[in-house]
């Protein structure tokens, strides 16, 4: 007893403590849930056995009939465009507003710092702007666009089936593109100006050094930012129910809010546990690629 | 005098790497013993274990003739002083002097009246509601001493302290940090790869390698009589000279191998055809004239920083330090001459000193 | 860069960007101060004609706005102390070994931060449903939404604890500290600032949390101002003006905070934010 509180006031029973009680709680609250999911991916959960936890095994069934439903494909493709398009506009506008930040210029930080201000604020009041912004007869972004001359006819963003899955992708490029931004000037700032001046000595124009130095150098930054693109835009959920709640006509629905559908709308539990596994086979698969491009960062 | 720390068959291991080879040493009362070595010996770790903050695989510590393995450091009654100083930033100095006597629960009163007195000794009187950051490095190393100081404790541990300070600042703190030892009478570890530090300071040199005690005596002791080619090589600067030689077939003449075979008399018989390693110390070779010469070389390199030159030979094996100038240029012919006494002899194989009449 | 002498003409082209990014946010306060026949002028007005400030006290009341914002705080400190309590000395631990068993925690732990809420609430539902919690909406809420926010948490925190030298730990052990003295007061003090940081973003974070309450909270007494304002907002809103002026009560204090911390929020941020 006497060894054990020693241990715990000096030794390694300190360490242990302090990462057991939080281990503990997380496998409680995302370990055991995690398997917990897969589990009742297998089986038949209806109101009647939900509060039990013995419920008829039902093999793949569920997975048949979630790939078979009619809109499986549609959301498959919605999933695919709000993921690559997020990523692809949070990606290209950060990497730029990044560079241009690199300038040097009074408050240049400060500005830039302002930028993170929609990374704070709650996602569905961010749906909620946006929602607003993108509306159809009264939208504001409808009247510059037609103000500039860049469209004749009223876009329906938000009703328009070809259109509402890329409007909560604008809002979500709006959402995350100040992260990335932020991410990837950390990895400019620490490239040394010393290579650039070496490169510029060298003859190295301006498309060159940029192609020569900052790309090959941020090689492990972009990585990672690309592969936390895709895990935040998995987890971007407040944007749907604000925006177009995936209508019209699922046209607008991806596979997280589908989840959700399922066991919430649909009060089809085990329905919406087996699209969380699918989709949890892409976000751990990214996840890889983002502890794998990080491996030096983690191990110091 | 007795053993104020002592060390039996001290093994540490971290994971395979083995950092300390049954380590077995006594530190008297009141001496003052310099661990060095080059890095990655293992002496940090000595020093650690001593002061707790490591715990060592298998074996006996003891300070003060109490058994002290898997004691907290807290109950060790050792202060240190770190490579880094270690001050608590968000602390003026003079909370920073006074913080282990507060953690025994000494009054605020009491604590910061022990605080000013150690100030006074060490020159911080001025500064005692500065910040760390606010201090100069040599200002920030006599907080650190300060701190270990006011605790009165059983040993002294130094870790490397002077190693961040310039050189005159370092060469006036060996000075400080000795003479405050002699005062205190207090019982000193003192961590450092610098030989000149350990020569000039200590009572006590403890030379260790790849976790494993190399030789240990005074100083002087350590540059007469190096036990081993590494010792050797490593008390005295500039490094001592080692030519591959052998013992020619009467076992009375030694033979410069790399040097066209030239030879010196021997003071006494050694085993005939022996492959040994010379070891002559730079300031005890000589210029001398072709009579006199025990062998020659060709110059590479002259180098004067006034007081002294520095010739080297062009395959940089052997250097000279005269405290004449010289006329010689590269690529010179010149002979040299050393007093056979002057001689260190080691094995080719084992590297060990061999022993003869002659020390 | 430096050939080109223009940082004048930058800072214009920064001030124009960084106003064209955050006119979300100004829409927004400008449609809240427009009437209710302005909003749906043709073409809109950049500046309302006549600012009416009298919708906030309205929509404060008639959505019971009191309420909702009292459960978000209700809420967002719950997931805060508890992330903060569990997850400070977990990251210090993580930060100060380098070990096997210390790479498979922090992988552990990364592998939980990439967990999409969408996909944990299924489970989580039925496992509260099942342990009765549902009886306790909003502590479940805390209990599932610190489940989220401790993993990012740890590791941004993991971060300003490798900060700290580690021979200060050390020379607090040797003046006489236990581990436990030596943590609170010489790691923590010196950790403090990221510590604070982190700790406000993830109460930003769990202030504004939508899905677990959407999903668990079904007593309107008890859900946060996120679900209050889903109650009145799809793709045929028309209340426009009413929903911007929740909108700004929302997220102004959050927006006021951040501004005010901006550069500690960057600067805890992108320290951790790539380790």
């Amino acid at each position: 007893m006497g060894r054990i509180v020693s241990s715990i006031t000096d030794g390694k029973g300190f360490d242990l403590l302090l990462v057991g009680l939080t281990m503990v709680f997380l496998l409680a609250l995302a370990g055991v849930p995690l398997v917990y999911n897969v589990v009742m991916s297998f089986q038949q959960v209806d109101m009647f056995n939900l509060s039990t936890f013995s419920r008829p095994f039902a093999g793949f069934s569920n997975y048949v009939e979630v790939v078979s439903q009619p809109e499986f494909w549609l959301i498959i493709r919605n999933t695919a465009i709000f993921v690559f398009g997020s990523i692809g506009g949070q990606f290209v506008f950060g990497f730029a507003l990044a560079l241009f930040f690199m300038l040097k210029f009074p408050f240049a930080s400060t500005i830039r710092g302002l930028f993170l201000v929609s990374w704070v604020m709650p996602g569905l009041v961010v749906g909620a702007l946006w929602g607003w912004i993108l509306a159809g007869d009264f939208g504001v972004l409808n009247a510059i666009l037609k103000g500039i001359g860049l469209i004749d006819n009223t876009m329906f963003w938000k009703s328009d089936p070809s259109l509402a899955i890329w409007a909560v992708t604008i809002a979500n490029i709006w959402l995350g593109l100040a992260f990335n931004m932020m991410l990837l000037s950390v990895g400019l700032a620490g490239i040394s100006q010393d290579l650039y001046e070496a490169a510029e000595l060298d003859g190295a124009n301006g498309f060159q050094r940029f192609s020569t130095i900052t790309l090959p150098m941020m090689r492990s930054t972009i990585g990672a930012v690309l592969a936390l693109g895709l895990i935040y835009t998995l987890q971007q959920f407040d944007l749907f129910p604000a925006i177009t709640e995936g209508g019209p006509a699922n046209s607008s629905n991806v596979a997280q809010y589908w989840a959700w559908q399922w066991s919430f709308q649909l009060f089809d539990f085990a329905k919406g546990a087996t699209v969380s596994v699918m989709m949890l086979v892409f976000v751990l698969f990214a996840s890889l690629v983002y502890v794998w491009s990080t491996r030096h960062e983690v191990r110091g | 005098m007795t053993a104020q720390i002592e060390l039996q068959n001290v093994d540490k291991h971290y994971g395979t790497f083995h950092a300390l080879k049954n380590i077995d040493l006594a530190i008297d009362k009141g001496s003052f013993v310099a661990l060095v070595g080059p890095s990655g010996c293992g002496k940090s770790t000595l020093l650690r274990s001593i002061a707790g903050l490591e715990s060592i695989s298998s074996g006996t510590l003891k300070i003060a003739g109490e058994t002290m393995n898997g004691v907290p450091p807290r109950k060790r009654d050792v202060a240190m002083v770190f490579q880094s100083y270690a001050l608590y930033p968000h602390m003026t100095v003079e909370r920073n002097l006074s913080y282990s006597l507060r953690l025994k629960g000494m009054s605020r009163a009491d604590a910061k009246k022990k605080a000013e007195e150690v100030a006074k000794t060490t020159g911080l009187s001025e500064l005692l509601h500065r910040f760390p950051r606010q201090l100069s490095g040599g200002q920030r190393q006599r907080v650190a001493m300060g701190r270990a100081i006011i605790r009165n404790p059983k040993a002294f541990l130094f870790d490397e302290p002077l190693s961040n300070l310039d050189a005159s600042l370092r060469v006036q703190m060996r000075k400080e940090i000795r003479s405050l030892h002699d005062r205190l009478g207090a019982t000193s570890v003192y961590v450092t790869h610098d030989q000149i530090e350990a020569m000039t300071m200590a009572d006590y040199v403890v030379v260790m390698r790849n976790g494993v005690i190399e030789q240990r005596g005074r100083p002087l002791e350590l540059y007469d009589f190096p036990a081993n080619k590494f010792v050797a090589g490593f008390i005295g600067s500039p490094a001592m000279n080692f030519i591959a030689s052998s013992i020619d077939a009467s076992g009375t003449r030694l033979i410069f191998d790399e040097y066209s075979g030239e030879s010196i008399a021997l003071e006494q018989r050694l085993e005939p055809n022996r492959k040994v390693i010379a070891g002559i110390r730079p300031e005890f070779l000589r210029v001398a004239s072709e009579a006199e010469a025990n062998f020659h070389i060709e110059v590479g390199t002259v180098e004067s920083t006034g007081s002294a030159t520095y010739i080297s030979s062009q395959d940089q094996m052997v250097t000279v330090v005269q405290s004449e100038r010289t006329e010689l240029k590269p690529n010179d012919r010149v002979g040299l001459k050393v007093d056979s006494a002057r001689i260190h002899l080691f094995d080719a194989k084992t590297e060990a000193r061999i022993v003869t009449d002659a020390g | 860069m430096n050939r080109l002498p223009a940082p004048k003409l930058f800072l214009v082209l920064a001030l124009g960007l960084a106003a064209l990014y955050l006119f979300p946010l100004y829409w927004m306060y400008v449609t809240s101060l427009k009437g209710s026949s302005e909003i749906f002028a043709n073409p809109p007005t950049f500046w309302p004609n006549d600012p009416d400030p009298s919708i906030y006290p309205e929509t404060w009341a008639r959505r019971t706005m009191a309420t909702f914002l009292w459960n978000s705080l209700v809420i967002a400190t719950g997931v805060t102390s508890l992330t903060v309590l569990l997850g400070t000395g977990c990251a210090y631990v993580l930060a100060r070994y380098r070990s096997v068993w210390i790479d498979i925690g922090l992988f552990a732990i990364l592998m939980l931060q990439v967990l999409p809420a969408s996909v944990m609430i299924t489970p989580l539902y039925v496992g509260f449903n099942q342990l009765g919690l549902l009886d306790y909406p909003r502590t479940a809420v805390i209990l599932a939404a610190a489940g989220k926010a401790i993993p990012f948490y740890i590791v941004l925190v993991r971060a300003t604890f490798m900060s700290v030298p580690r021979e200060l730990e050390e020379a607090a052990l040797v003046d006489g500290n236990s581990r436990w003295g030596a943590f609170f007061f010489i790691v923590l003090p010196l950790a403090r600032n990221g510590i604070l940081v982190l700790a406000i973003l993830t109460f930003m974070q769990a202030f504004g949390e939508y899905i677990y309450s959407k999903s668990i909270i079904t007593t309107q007494s008890l859900q946060p101002a996120s679900v209050g304002l889903s109650g009145f907002l799809g793709p045929n809103s028309t209340d426009w003006n009413g929903i911007m002026a929740y909108a700004a009560i929302y997220v102004t204090p959050i927006v006021l905070v951040f501004v005010i911390l901006q550069r500690r929020i960057v600067a805890g941020l992108t320290s951790g934010a790539l380790k």
